[in-house]
């Protein structure tokens, strides 16, 4: 008989938060969207439960499901935009909104200018230090696609790297 | 180049596995040796390391953030209850509707005194009203007739499909949906190619004693049961062509 999973301890899930926070602002265009897409993570977890024993595997359900829900969120974003254009008359077109945390002043050029499967990825494998079985998992996607995506993304991100030489020293992200 | 470090040169994913340090330490000192070997790709792969190095300065201790209230699990679950609180509420007002709509329905039916202990009189008071040349449209027009086998199926079984009667010559041409005493009920209006109609009409067994058949005025009603759901097929009386029609639906 499939037992009911037991409901995640808050203490468990407490301790994983700003780590969620960090993902999630890798991600969404500001600070506030980056809480949103935390919180939805939040309520997806609480309502379906996860069987913790391994604290790891939690964390690494924890961004899939966060990561889930901005594809969702950006999905509905580019739906609506489609929409919104049929209705205006002049044609915006408007760039990607800059990420100010991994801003490019902050001496990473470019990673603001990666695509969000790519900066999810380098921060799962680079930040977070997931396997890449772990990482593959938490996006969804084979470990193959992993391997040619950090691969692109991390030659893209030289490549602006050599364009734009860092104009300060590190800063820590506030 | 020599063929030694031909033979050892790693591909590109165990170059990016040396950066986040996923190698076992022989590939991984096979991989330093050739790195100094090949100054061009070590400088390459030295750029990835100080890539990933700045990302984690960067992204480093976001427990220092300014911490979002929003963002604890218990304030996020007592968002949850609240919010299953006031589906709640939506649901409730909803099933509300429902008993009220059902009551003037009922009362509707008061308006229009059918014979109840007649068998299936229901049938042909929605035949009546429905299928007689002067009747309003539809609610269930040709067009909608993949709506309307949904909701048949939904509400009688196996037993709720749009019958094809058009081996006999009808064809569909839309079908209402009914409140009676025994629950939910549909009658679906045929016409064949002289204009005659005829309504099939099922809904929930009440308390019909068996199959048959009896004239209403000019109307002629033909029904039977099967399982938990009666059938009726109302028809001009005069048609003599519809009295085979029962026959077709409960084969067919």
């Amino acid at each position: 008989m499939p037992a009911r999973l037991p409901p995640l301890d808050d203490e468990t899930l407490h301790a994983l938060i700003p780590r969620l926070r960090r993902f999630a602002r890798s991600l969404a265009s500001d600070a506030a969207a980056a809480d949103d897409l935390v919180q939805t993570a939040l309520e997806r977890a609480l309502t379906r439960g996860f069987d913790v024993r391994e604290p790891a595997a939690l964390q690494a359900w924890l961004f899939s499901v966060l990561y889930r829900a901005f594809v969702d969120e950006h999905r509905r974003a580019v739906r609506w935009k489609r929409i919104a254009r049929l209705f205006s008359a002049e044609d915006e077109a408007s760039p990607p909104p800059p990420d100010r945390v991994f801003d490019a002043r902050t001496s990473l050029a470019g990673f603001a200018s990666l695509t969000p499967e790519q900066r999810a990825l380098l921060m799962l494998v680079s930040v977070e230090g997931l396997a890449y079985r772990e990482a593959a998992d938490a996006l969804g996607i084979p470990v193959g696609t992993v391997m040619s995506r950090l691969s692109r993304a991390r030659r893209a991100l030289r490549a602006m790297q050599e364009e734009t030489p860092p104009t300060s020293a590190l800063k820590a992200l506030r | 180049m020599t063929i030694k470090t031909l033979h050892d040169a790693p591909t590109d994913d165990e170059l990016h596995a040396y950066v986040d340090g996923r190698l076992d330490p022989a590939r991984r000192a096979a991989v330093v040796a050739w790195l100094e070997a090949n100054s061009e790709r070590a400088a390459q792969v030295e750029g990835w390391k100080r890539d990933a190095e700045r990302l984690r300065v960067l992204a480093a201790n976001p427990e220092h953030w300014v911490p979002n209230a929003a963002l604890t699990p218990a304030q996020v679950r007592r968002g949850l209850q609240a919010r299953r609180r006031r589906r709640m509420g939506i649901a409730a007002s909803w099933v509300f509707a429902f008993v009220i709509g059902g009551g003037a329905g009922w009362q509707m039916r008061d308006l229009h005194p059918a014979p109840s202990s007649l068998p299936m009189a229901d049938a042909v008071a929605a035949y009546r009203q429905f299928a007689e040349a002067d009747a309003p449209p539809m609610e269930f027009d040709t067009a909608r007739a993949d709506d309307l086998q949904r909701w048949l199926q939904r509400h009688f079984g196996e037993a709720g499909r749009v019958p094809d009667l058009s081996q006999a010559g009808y064809r569909l041409m839309g079908g209402r949906l009914l409140s009676t005493e025994q629950g939910a009920a549909a009658m679906l209006v045929y016409q064949d190619g002289s204009g005659a109609r005829v309504g099939f009409y099922l809904r929930p067994r009440g308390r019909l004693a068996g199959d048959g058949q009896r004239r209403d005025g000019d109307l002629l009603a033909q029904y039977w049961s099967h399982r938990g759901t009666s059938f009726a097929l109302v028809s001009d009386a005069a048609d003599a062509a519809a009295r085979a029609l029962p026959r077709l639906l409960e084969n067919g």
